[in-house]
């Protein structure tokens, strides 16, 4: 069996991801592509609209998910990304990741707050999700067994 | 439109053409396609007389007559340009005028010498919220101006003579309190209501597909006919509707899908309108348009085209409207932002110059080319003023605004315009099956397709079939640096700031009545069927509310708890 192949049986169906934007951004194009394709890879993706970053913590912690997604193309993102990681505190292990337009400098505040990852305008879903599967795979964190 | 000798002909010309074309490919070694539109249209390598066979002459008509495929007006651009009406706004109100001034400057100019204003309200003011609340945080002033208040449109619009200038109020679902701003502001400076000019947006209807939180569609479709009823009675020359196809396009919709969801939504509210009391043909005047022009040039110039023809017919054919100013599609072109790229960014001037000259031939009332920075930043000045530049060079320089309608003949652009004409009408009929453009926006059917449609757009580009130069194609590994435009931090705190003085010195009582009396109207608003919205309190409790100062913010907070806020889909 492929290594792709087993990937898909064992380990994605496992991989819960939260994905979310802030309501008052409307450009949501490239973060709701992005959930069809994580849930193509056989992740589990919960898609959050949210006004406060607070709420975004909260479903984190209620979905237990792995891994967090924040989208954000019209500004406000340091201060989003900045209360999220604080509301997380111990991060437990969770991967966090971008995307959406952030300028160059802020992503390097964003990578040194504990971001791992943004993907900006022109990556493609394909990156993100390669990425993710990575993560989860240095990560062999308890509940996601890899076999080759 | 051919008599049956040239048709005749038409067909062998065509044979012979086709046998050309099958050797030429043989000799290339090429195995020939089924080429497309981005929408998915079949298009031909070549267009003949036959292929306009069905196409009734009345269908093409001439400039300014009905059904309007080829323009409003028998002139389109010789004796009135259009309206350079680039997007403008961006931290404090001042900061706001400046940029207008800048622009007004450089030569941006409406109709008859008018400036026209195309303002943007910021994230927290779409949001309906104040600055100071927590959500706002590093959102105040950006993608837009920080214009809460009576006094904030002081510091706007000071010195500038109300009368004779238009302005474009651009708001997500905070229109009633930003237009009640703008009116209590000219109350203030001596002007009536009657004697301004410009547009609101009415844009809740956006909703069924943009994310943002909204209020319910059926209080969305009744907030827009309580602006248009107001309106109507008081401020007759005000444009109160705009017809977000733009929006549609940006959220991944085809050309198609943009214009037949407009049109269905066109249905909805003509029928809504009729039936809290308002004539078609009163509601029709004042509503224009705000459409994409995006990278296949053909079809986006057919699709307004189409638009113009679909629009007038259905409206007269179904609604019985005849005046001309009720039939025609007045649009405020929106060169895409979604067809432009971070990566390689001064080749968007490319793109959008493309775009503009596209919206040009097509003939368009007004248009704001995008920014070349517009993927990584709000525009600098230098860019706001090279992207009007674009506009001028065309209108300038090119000739092509001597002769209306320039393509009208074309084989393949009568083809193509009556192809997307037919796509779009079964778009919409499509919604009338559903019950309406409310019902599919409650069904979540109009996102899904939308939806479908930018996927599939994501996937052609994934897999290199359809090309973006930069993206996936003759790709760069340096980049080009560009300068960023940044709002000042500083912003935030002043208008907080302002905020907390305008709170503390306002009129407490005055404050207080005004806001029982908006929250007593919009309560009664809410349990009101579209049928019996027979008076205009909401709108005259939201002025007396603005009079009293009270921000925009505070104003929607009330709406917001009596129709229901919230998010418009679920995933």
């Amino acid at each position: 069996m492929s290594s792709e192949a087993s990937w898909t049986r064992v380990v994605n169906a496992r991989i819960r991801v939260l994905l979310a934007k802030p309501t008052q951004d409307c450009h949501d194009r490239g973060v709701r592509y992005l959930a069809t394709k994580f849930r193509d890879a056989g992740f589990e993706v919960i898609f959050l609209n949210f006004l406060l970053p607070s709420e975004v913590v909260n479903a984190a912690v209620q979905e237990d998910v792995q891994v967090i997604g924040i989208s954000s193309s019209s500004g406000g993102h340091l201060a989003v990304f900045a209360d999220v990681i604080a509301g997380l505190k111990e991060m437990d292990g969770r991967l966090l990741i971008g995307g959406g337009v952030i300028p160059v400098e802020d992503q390097q505040t964003l990578q040194q707050m504990g971001v791992r990852a943004i993907f900006g305008p022109g990556a493609s879903a394909e990156e993100a999700v390669a990425f993710v599967k990575r993560w989860a795979t240095a990560q062999a964190a308890p509940n996601v067994v890899v076999t080759e | 439109m051919f008599v049956p000798e040239t048709l005749e002909q038409s067909r062998t010309q065509s044979r012979a053409w086709e046998e050309d074309f099958r050797q030429l490919a043989a000799k290339l070694r090429i195995e020939p396609t089924q080429s497309e539109s981005h929408s998915g249209l079949p298009i031909k390598p070549a267009y003949f007389p036959h292929d306009l066979e069905d196409i009734p002459f009345a269908d093409i008509g001439a400039p300014g007559q009905y059904p309007f495929t080829r323009g409003n007006l028998a002139a389109q651009y010789q004796l009135m340009n259009w309206a350079n009406q680039p997007v403008i706004g961006y931290g404090l109100p001042e900061q706001t005028r400046q940029r207008m001034d800048a622009l007004a400057a450089q030569g941006m100019i409406g109709y008859q010498g008018r400036h026209f204003y195309n303002l943007v309200y910021d994230l927290v003011s779409h949001e309906g919220l104040d600055p100071d609340h927590p959500a706002s945080r590093g959102r105040v002033g950006q993608c837009g101006m920080a214009v809460y208040s009576v006094r904030d449109m002081e510091r706007l619009f000071k010195d500038l003579d109300l009368t004779r200038i238009n302005v474009v109020h651009i708001t997500y679902y905070q229109v009633i309190p930003a237009l009640a701003q703008y009116i209590a502001y000219a109350e203030r400076r001596g002007v009536r209501p009657v004697d301004l000019r410009g547009n609101s947006m009415n844009w809740y209807h956006q909703a069924a597909y943009v994310g943002m939180s909204a209020f319910p569609a059926h209080q969305g479709l009744k907030l827009a006919v309580a602006l248009v009823r107001y309106c109507a009675q008081h401020m007759p020359r005000w444009n109160t509707t705009n017809f977000f196809g733009y929006g549609v396009e940006e959220a991944g919709g085809t050309a198609i899908q943009e214009i037949g969801l407009m049109l269905a939504f066109g249905i909805e509210l003509i029928r809504a309108c009729h039936s809290a009391g308002i004539e078609p043909e009163v509601a029709l005047e004042r509503f224009g348009f705000q459409i994409a022009q995006a990278n296949d040039f053909f079809e986006e110039i057919c699709k307004i085209r189409a638009l113009r023809q679909i629009w007038a017919k259905t409206m007269h054919e179904r609604f019985g409207a005849n005046k001309p100013a009720a039939l025609q599609v007045r649009i405020h072109t929106h060169t895409s932002g979604a067809c432009l790229t971070a990566q390689q960014p001064l080749v968007n001037l490319i793109r959008t110059t493309l775009h503009a000259f596209g919206a040009a031939i097509a003939g368009t009332q007004a248009m704001e080319v995008s920014s070349y920075d517009e993927a990584l930043s709000i525009p600098t000045e230098e860019a706001a003023t090279l992207a009007l530049r674009v506009q001028q060079v065309i209108q300038e320089e090119t000739n092509v605004t001597r002769v209306s309608d320039p393509l009208a003949g074309s084989y393949y652009v009568e083809a193509l315009t009556a192809q997307i004409a037919k796509a779009a009408m079964q778009v919409a009929a499509s919604i009338e099956l559903q019950g309406g453009y409310i019902s599919a926006q409650q069904s979540g059917f109009i996102r899904r397709e939308v939806e479908g449609s930018a996927a599939r757009w994501r996937d052609l580009v994934q897999t290199g079939a359809r090309r973006l130069v930069g993206v996936n194609c003759y790709t760069t590994s340096t980049p080009d640096p560009v300068p960023i435009f940044k709002v000042d931090p500083e912003v935030e705190r002043l208008a907080i700031e302002r905020l907390v003085e305008l709170r503390r010195t306002r009129d407490t009582n005055r404050f207080t009545q005004a806001m029982l009396r908006l929250r007593d109207a919009a309560t009664d608003f809410a349990r009101r069927q579209v049928d019996d919205l027979r008076d205009d309190q909401l709108m005259l409790a939201a002025i007396d509310a603005a009079r009293a100062e009270a921000t925009t913010g505070e104003m929607m907070g009330v709406l917001k708890s009596a129709l229901g806020w919230g998010a418009p889909h679920e995933f």
